[in-house]
C-alpha cells in the first residue's frame, strides 16, 4: 500500500473492520440484555437505538460533530482524558460507520434472541450452567444465523457510509478518504475514469465480502437447519 | 424430604400448595392453566412464588420471610420439559453431558443401555423420535444426579404403546434412583398407575386425591380460593 | 311532486357549486386581464448555491414586474449544476460562480455565447467563530500553531477553494499548510466546521461570511492574489424561452439587481 493514490483502498477496509466489530459485539450484547426484559421506557429507548436508521446521514454527521466536535460534549471529554481526537480523523469515520449501521446490527440480534424458546435456556439453568454459560452454549449459536444476517448488513453499512462519514472526518486526502468520499469527488471533479476505478472496487470489496460470508454461514449451520 | 407452602398470583386467579414428599413420585393433576407448571417452576427457581418456604431436605429453595431465592443452577435439579427442550444444534451425546458434574462416578454407559438408546449418541434431536427425544430428556436431567426430578406431562405427546412403556421405564428408574419425582399430567390414568401421591390441582387448591402406597407424606389442603 | 322537487334541488345544487367554482377563477384572474387564462411561462434557473438568498429575494422583485413568469430555481455547486447541463438536464440560465464551469459550457457550445455576462463579483475572506479566542489577523499568520484546522472548499470542485488554494499559493503557504487542510464539499460545510469551532478559521466567499452571524471576517485576500472571483451567466443554447431568459439577465444586470446582490454581499 505504497502507492499513495491506493489510501482510500486501505482506509475504507480499516473503518468497515472495526466498525463492524465494535458494532456486532455491542450490538449482540445489548440485544441481549434487553431481550428478556421488560420495563418502562423500553420502547422508548429502542426507538432512539434506531433513530439513525430513519435520519439522513448529513443530519446523523451533524449531530456526531455537535457530540464529538472539539467543543462537544463528548469530544472534549475525550480530548481531555485520552488526548484523543475525533474530528478530523479515522476515528470520525469509525465512529459515523458505526453509529449508522449499529441499528440494523441491534434489530438483527434482537430478532434473533427473542426466536429462541425460552426453554433451552432454562434447561441448561436448571443443569448448572452459569448465565455466561448459557448465553456463549445456548443463546449464541441458536441465535447465530440472526446475528450474521446482522454482521453482513452492518459490514455492507459501514463499507458504503457516506454521508455522516464527511460530516465528521472531513475529506482529507491520504487521511480520511474512504471510497465513498474518494468517488464522490471524483464524480464532482469529472474524474470519471478514477470515480470508476473506486466504484468497481467497492463493488467487489461488498460483493465479495458479504458471497464469502453467506457461503461460510450455510455450512456452519446446516447442521441444525432442519429443526424447528 | 421437599417441602413446598407457597402462594402465586396466576392469570386465572391465586395458587395456594402446601405440600410435602418423600422420595416418591408425587403426581400433580389437574386441567391446564391450574398453575402445576407453574409449581415445577417454583421448585426448579425459573420462577418464585408470590410468597411462602420451598425446601429440600436441609438446603432453602425460597423463603420469602428472610428474602432468599435459590437461582436453579445452585437447586441440582433435574427437570423433563414438555416439548423436552433438548439442544438442537447438538447431539444426543453432547446434550447428556452438557449437566454432567465433573469427576462424577455416574455410569453414563448403563444409564444408556437401561433407557435403550445408547445406539442414539451421535444423533441430532430432530433426527429421533418422539419416544426417543423422551428417553433422552429424562437421561439428560438424570445425568446431573439431581437431589429432585421433575417431569412436567412427560408422556402427553407419545402413543398409546409408548406411553405405557414409557410409565414402566419411568417407575424403574424411579426405584433405581430413590429421589422424589414430581410429576405433572392431566391424564387420570397415568396419575393413578405413576404416582404414590396425587394432588389434585384445581382452582387454586391442592388437594390429595387419595393415598395409595406410600403413607410417610403428609398435605394439606390449599386454603380457599380466590377470585381474581 | 316530491320527485320533481328532488331534482330541480339537486340541480340548483350543481348550478350553485359550478357558480362558485367559476366565481373563484374569476377573482384569481388577475385585473387588467379580460382573457379566461394567462399563458404562464416557467423558467428553469439553475445557479450556484451562493447566490441562493439573494436569488430568491430577485425572483420577488422579478416576477412583480414580470407577471406571467414563474422562476424555478435549481441550486447547487457550480461543476455540478454544469454536468448536468452537459448532460442535458432542462435549464434555460446558468448562473454560476466560477469563470472554468462556464468556459467548460462555452467550449461545448452549449450557452447563447453573446448572452455571456459577469453579473457580480465577489471577494475571498479568512473567517473564525464569532467567539474564537484566536489572536488571529491574517491570512499570513495561519502557520501559527494555534491553527490546527483550517476549512476550505475542495479545490477541484468547489470555486471557492480554488481560489482559496489560489491565494496559498501566492502567499507560498499551500504546501506548509496541507496537514492543516480540511476539504468540504461545499462552503457551507467550511462555515459549519468554522462555527462549531472545529476548524479554527475556514476561507469563503465575503458573502457567505455575511450571512453566518456565528462567524467573524479577520481578514479579506487581496485582489491580486487570486484570479478574479467573477460570476458569469448565460442563456442556455437548447432553451425554448431564449425571449424570456434574456428578458432575466437583463433584469439580474440591472441597477435593480446590481442592489440586491449588494445587499447580500456581493460586489459589482
Amino acid at each position: 500500500m505504497n502507492h499513495p493514490e491506493l489510501t482510500p483502498l486501505l482506509l475504507s477496509l480499516k473503518v468497515a473492520a472495526l466498525s463492524t466489530s465494535i458494532v456486532f459485539v455491542s450490538g449482540l450484547l445489548i440485544a441481549r440484555f434487553l431481550t428478556r426484559r421488560h420495563f418502562w421506557g423500553k420502547h422508548v429507548l429502542e426507538s432512539f437505538l434506531l433513530l439513525p436508521l430513519v435520519l439522513p446521514p448529513t443530519v446523523v454527521g451533524f449531530g456526531l460533530l455537535l457530540l464529538f466536535g472539539k467543543n462537544g460534549i463528548i469530544g472534549k471529554w475525550l480530548t481531555e482524558w485520552f488526548g484523543v481526537q475525533v474530528v478530523f480523523s479515522l476515528t470520525g469515520a469509525v465512529i459515523a460507520s458505526v453509529v449508522v449501521s449499529f441499528p440494523l446490527m441491534y434489530q438483527s440480534a434482537a430478532a434473533a434472541f427473542s426466536g429462541i424458546d425460552r426453554r433451552y435456556e432454562d434447561a441448561a439453568r436448571t443443569m448448572g450452567a452459569s448465565e455466561w454459560r448459557v448465553f456463549w452454549t445456548i443463546s449464541f449459536p441458536l441465535a447465530w444465523p440472526g446475528l450474521l444476517a446482522g454482521f453482513v448488513l452492518s459490514f455492507a453499512r459501514g463499507l458504503g457510509e457516506f454521508g455522516a462519514t464527511l460530516m465528521l472526518a472531513g475529506y482529507i486526502p491520504g487521511k480520511t478518504d474512504t471510497i465513498p468520499v474518494a468517488i464522490y469527488f471524483a464524480v464532482e471533479a469529472g474524474q470519471m475514469d478514477k470515480a470508476l476505478f473506486w466504484v468497481i472496487m467497492i463493488v467487489s470489496l461488498g460483493m465479495g465480502t458479504t458471497m464469502w460470508l453467506n457461503w461460510w454461514s450455510r455450512r456452519s449451520v446446516r447442521r441444525f437447519a432442519n429443526t424447528k | 424430604m421437599l417441602y413446598v407452602d407457597m402462594q402465586k398470583r396466576l392469570p386465572d386467579g391465586v395458587l395456594h400448595a402446601r405440600f410435602s414428599a418423600k422420595d416418591e413420585i408425587v403426581v400433580l393433576f389437574g386441567p391446564s392453566g391450574a398453575g402445576k407448571t407453574t409449581m415445577l417452576n417454583c421448585v426448579a427457581g425459573l420462577t418464585n412464588p408470590d410468597a411462602g418456604l420451598i425446601r429440600l431436605g436441609d438446603t432453602v429453595f425460597f423463603d420469602s420471610d428472610s428474602k432468599k431465592a435459590l437461582p436453579p443452577q445452585q437447586r441440582n435439579v433435574g427437570y423433563l420439559f414438555q416439548d423436552y427442550a433438548l439442544f438442537p444444534h447438538m447431539t444426543v451425546e453432547q446434550n447428556i453431558r452438557y449437566g454432567l458434574k465433573k469427576g462424577t462416578n455416574l455410569r453414563l454407559a448403563e444409564l444408556l443401555a437401561s433407557v435403550g438408546i445408547d445406539r442414539l449418541l451421535d444423533k441430532y434431536p430432530h433426527q429421533l423420535s418422539g419416544g426417543q427425544k423422551q428417553r433422552v430428556a429424562l437421561v439428560r436431567a438424570l445425568a446431573t444426579e439431581p437431589d429432585i426430578l421433575l417431569l412436567d406431562e412427560p408422556l402427553s405427546a407419545l402413543d398409546a404403546d409408548t406411553r405405557r412403556q414409557c410409565q414402566d421405564e419411568l417407575l424403574r428408574l424411579h426405584e433405581m434412583w430413590r429421589i422424589p419425582f414430581l410429576l405433572v399430567t392431566h391424564d387420570l390414568q397415568e396419575a393413578e398407575r405413576l404416582g404414590s401421591v396425587i394432588l389434585v390441582v384445581q382452582n387454586g387448591q391442592v388437594l390429595p386425591h387419595g393415598p395409595r402406597r406410600s403413607s410417610e407424606s403428609s398435605f394439606h389442603a390449599g386454603t380457599a380460593h380466590e377470585s381474581s | 311532486m316530491q320527485k320533481q322537487l328532488t331534482a330541480i334541488l339537486a340541480a340548483l345544487c350543481m348550478m350553485w357549486a359550478a357558480g362558485c367554482g367559476a366565481q373563484t377563477s374569476d377573482q384569481q384572474t388577475a385585473p387588467q386581464q379580460p382573457s379566461a387564462k394567462p399563458a404562464e411561462t416557467t423558467l428553469m434557473v439553475s445557479a450556484a448555491a451562493s447566490l441562493t438568498d439573494a436569488l430568491n429575494e430577485l425572483k420577488t422583485a422579478f416576477e412583480r414586474e414580470h407577471p406571467g413568469v414563474v422562476i424555478s430555481y435549481n441550486f447547487g455547486s457550480s461543476g455540478k449544476l454544469a454536468s448536468q447541463i452537459e448532460q442535458g438536464a432542462p435549464a434555460d440560465v446558468f448562473l454560476s460562480a466560477s469563470k472554468q464551469d462556464m468556459d467548460r459550457l462555452e467550449e461545448k457550445q452549449l450557452i447563447v455565447t453573446d448572452t455571456r455576462v459577469d453579473f457580480a463579483k465577489n471577494e475571498l475572506v479568512l473567517i473564525s467563530s464569532a467567539s474564537s479566542p484566536l489572536a488571529l489577523s491574517s491570512f499570513e499568520e495561519l502557520g501559527d500553531d494555534a491553527v490546527k484546522h483550517l476549512a476550505v472548499g475542495e479545490p477541484t470542485t468547489v470555486p471557492a477553494g480554488r481560489y482559496a488554494k489560489e491565494t496559498l499559493e501566492h502567499l507560498k503557504m499551500w504546501d506548509n499548510l496541507s496537514d492543516k487542510l480540511v476539504f468540504a464539499s461545499d462552503v457551507r460545510q467550511v462555515l459549519t466546521y468554522v462555527e462549531s469551532g472545529n476548524a479554527e478559521a475556514g476561507i469563503v466567499y465575503a458573502s457567505d461570511a455575511a450571512i453566518s452571524p456565528k462567524v467573524k471576517v479577520i481578514a479579506a485576500a487581496e485582489p491580486e492574489w487570486h484570479n478574479p472571483i467573477d460570476y458569469p451567466a448565460a442563456v442556455i443554447a437548447a432553451s425554448r424561452q431564449a425571449d424570456t431568459a434574456r428578458m432575466f439577465l437583463a433584469f439580474v444586470t440591472s441597477d435593480k439587481g446590481k442592489a440586491i446582490f449588494k445587499q447580500y454581499g456581493f460586489h459589482e
